[in-house]
């Protein structure tokens, strides 16, 4: 390898051009801490909103792949596409897709879910066009991107669990998943505090999820999670919220999920911890559903 | 208390700022596209801002080269999982997509390193670093270090060669 080969490599290096982004994606991530638990701060008119809603749907060509079904093999209760919502102005782009929940015996929990799935839809589609039309009007050369949809994270003869995500992707990526866990065999919503006896699930799931953290990040120097430590007041994960968002998988262990940003720097995405059975077989109402 | 050490938070934030075109080529020469390199950037200064590992200010510069190099890494040990039919079918498909390069052979030949191998050789040659410096953000002792950078020569050396085979006998 001669040395005027290296040069010309090296040339080639500090070609790579640098994009115009860096310097405010540098900067971002460099406030993030300070503002890691804002959301977005926009407040949506809601008569307009709904005016924009109702137009886009009708002229929406998204709305005609509407209702595809996907069918869950074995079980009665299904989940569908209830309608789309898709944008795509250069830079901007949106693509919503809406869950309903179909046949479940239960009809009221199957409205109140399909018009929770709606609004938070109608909410993210709103906010997002609100976005787009003040950078837009600010004459700002913005990048926005939000992908929504669901999945089914479990399905078995007793349980459904719908996960709903949202990724929105500004100068960085933030996805949000939100589960809710449907006992088909007794047409209830299962809540994380319906497990439990009693609130103490709270201490106990968060001890261990802080074991599980050190005890990974141990074994793996590329992981990282924002654990409290005494010299940091205030800051990283202490325990769980009462509701935390939860579900139940196949092998009838508890998930406990995080979103982006909640407990771990923004490269590890969203975070499970499966929770060994033994260690709440104490504290819960029954072995029905976990196991 | 809040603010652990702001100071150092200071520090780390202008070492960042003034080098931060450095991590961007870096993690570019990693993952070859740009929104993964920056992804890649801003993923490093999370990492360093809470990770709180860094014990000795004097060691910023190999501290946070080995954020970026570690977190390249993990990216591309991740993207394996997921994409390896996809990047040779977006390499079929769009052939014109470097023209940008003029000398593909020297590109390929680097790119072709094994990826322990390609570290080496950008830290040490396209970032200028002391090959002290390179075996610390690797996490290699000297000797290590110094014995992949000559493996790394002479695999390139070697395909350069065949290379320029290759265009004789096409030439001739």
């Amino acid at each position: 390898m001669d040395n005027n080969k290296m040069k010309q490599l090296k040339e080639k290096y500090e070609d790579i051009p640098i994009p115009t982004e860096l310097d405010e994606v540098v900067k971002k991530a460099l406030q993030k801490r300070k503002s890691k638990n804002s959301g977005f701060k926009w407040v949506a008119g809601v008569a307009a909103a709904a005016v924009i809603f109702t137009s886009s749907i009708n002229i929406s060509p998204a709305f005609a792949k509407s209702l595809e079904s996907i069918p869950v093999v074995g079980s009665i209760v299904d989940v569908l596409t209830f309608t789309e919502f898709t944008v795509d102005e250069g830079n901007y782009q949106a693509d919503i897709k809406v869950p309903a929940i179909d046949k479940l015996e239960n009809k009221e929990l199957e409205q109140t879910l399909n018009e929770k799935y709606l609004m938070e839809s109608q909410e993210l589609y709103t906010k997002f066009m609100d976005e787009m039309k003040g950078q837009k009007a600010f004459g700002v050369d913005g990048h926005l991107r939000v992908d929504s949809g669901f999945v089914v994270k479990t399905d078995t003869d007793q349980l459904l669990t719908v996960g709903r995500y949202v990724q929105e992707t500004a100068a960085s990526s933030k996805t949000t998943i939100k589960y809710d866990t449907i006992d088909k065999e007794n047409q209830l919503l299962v809540t994380l505090p319906s497990l439990f006896k009693d609130d103490s699930y709270i201490a106990v799931i968060s001890e261990n999820i802080i074991k599980q953290m050190k005890q990974q990040m141990k074994e793996d120097e590329a992981k990282s999670y924002f654990i409290a430590s005494e010299e940091e007041l205030g800051e990283g994960f202490t325990e769980i919220n009462k509701e935390q968002n939860f579900y139940i998988n196949a092998e009838h262990k508890l998930v406990v999920s995080f979103n982006d940003y909640e407990v771990a720097p923004g490269y590890m995405g969203t975070v499970e911890f499966v929770i060994p059975t033994d260690e709440i077989k104490d504290i819960l109402v029954s072995n029905a559903y976990i196991k | 208390m809040f603010n652990r050490q702001p100071k150092q938070e200071k520090i780390i934030a202008e070492y960042v700022m003034q080098n931060k075109e450095s991590f961007y080529r870096l993690a570019y020469s990693y993952v070859q596209n740009r929104d993964d390199a920056l992804d890649i950037v801003q993923d490093s200064i999370q990492k360093a801002i809470t990770a709180g590992t860094l014990k000795d200010i004097q060691a910023v510069k190999s501290w946070f080269y080995r954020i970026v190099v570690n977190t390249s890494l993990d990216f591309l040990r991740r993207r394996k999982k997921v994409t390896v039919l996809d990047d040779t079918t977006i390499q079929l498909h769009s052939p014109s997509h470097e023209d940008h390069y003029h000398d593909m052979d020297l590109e390929q030949a680097l790119n072709s390193l094994p990826i322990q191998y390609r570290s080496v050789v950008v830290l040490r040659y396209f970032e200028d670093l002391k090959i002290e410096d390179v075996a610390e953000i690797l996490e290699l002792n000297i000797n290590t270090a110094k014995t992949r950078l000559y493996k790394a020569l002479k695999i390139l050396r070697d395909q350069m060669n065949d290379l320029h085979l290759e265009e004789v006998r096409h030439n001739g």
